[in-house]
């Protein structure tokens, strides 16, 4: 059977929704930004994929764009949980509830 | 070809992120997460774009996943203890009717309207380094200029929140 543009967004779609279910359901922050990795990388395979469909190299370069905009939410996302880590001794969600404590 | 490859890298990548987010260990789970990385760099291959599959191997796999084992293990002890208890039983079906609702909608979609093809072979030299660098440096020089200012205040903020607060600059 030929592999067509509807088999890559069923497949984005299958691994964004992968990444949602676990971004609800596990309560480590740490393992949530992991999920929040995944759903970005399944939106990085639709960019190629229309890509290829259209003939049209734009979406690599919205690929591109997206890899910097998950590092740097990584950074950012991994530097707050050291810090909430330092004070609260956990990064547990059902631990973080308030914002002031 | 092309086929079995797709559901190869597809499988390979659908089981990491499975596995990533069923095991208790947050380590484990970082690990599965490069599994499936690893796997989007194939699929990434089969769209003709060898120079995103370098990338993602490189940035993802290498730099991002790094940063996360990293804290992981800088954290280790409760962290790798992994969740302490389970969702609780009525949560499950909040939790799994909107991905499934999600699911029914866009495979009775398909069904509906049957599949689109991939619109030809790629041309010559398609997602090669010098066609996608061609439009970085061009037509989008300005997102690129732009997206340097976001990693460098990713790099500010990450410094910022990570230094001890009475030794900041502006304190």
């Amino acid at each position: 059977m030929e592999i067509t543009l509807t088999h890559y967004l069923l497949l984005a779609m299958a691994i964004f929704l992968t990444g949602m279910v676990g971004f609800i359901v596990r309560r480590n922050a740490i393992v949530m930004l992991m999920c929040v990795e995944l759903m970005l990388s399944s939106v990085n395979i639709v960019f190629a994929a229309y890509s290829r469909f259209h003939g049209n190299a734009d979406g690599h370069v919205f690929v591109l764009m997206n890899f910097a905009v998950a590092a740097a939410e990584a950074a950012i996302g991994l530097a707050i949980l050291v810090e909430i880590f330092r004070r609260r001794r956990t990064v547990n969600v059902d631990d973080l509830k308030a914002l002031m404590e | 070809m092309e086929g079995i490859l797709f559901w190869v890298f597809g499988s390979m990548m659908f089981f990491g992120g499975l596995m990533m987010v069923v095991q208790r260990s947050a380590v484990v789970s970082a690990v599965w997460l490069i599994f499936a990385f690893v796997s989007a760099a194939g699929i990434f291959a089969l769209l003709s774009a060898p120079f995103l599959a370098v990338m993602q191997i490189l940035v993802y796999s290498g730099a991002i996943m790094v940063l996360f084992l990293f804290v992981i293990m800088m954290l280790q002890g409760p962290v790798l203890e992994g969740d302490r208890k389970r969702l609780a039983l009525p949560l499950w079906p909040a939790v799994a009717v909107p991905p499934l609702a999600i699911v029914v909608m866009i495979v009775g979609y398909v069904m509906r309207n049957g599949l689109t093809g991939m619109g030809g072979p790629a041309p010559e030299g398609f997602g090669s380094p010098e066609h996608v660098a061609g439009l970085l440096l061009g037509k989008y020089l300005l997102a690129f200029e732009l997206i340097s200012i976001v990693l460098l205040v990713a790099i500010i903020g990450a410094l910022a929140v990570g230094k001890d607060e009475r030794k900041l600059p502006w304190k």
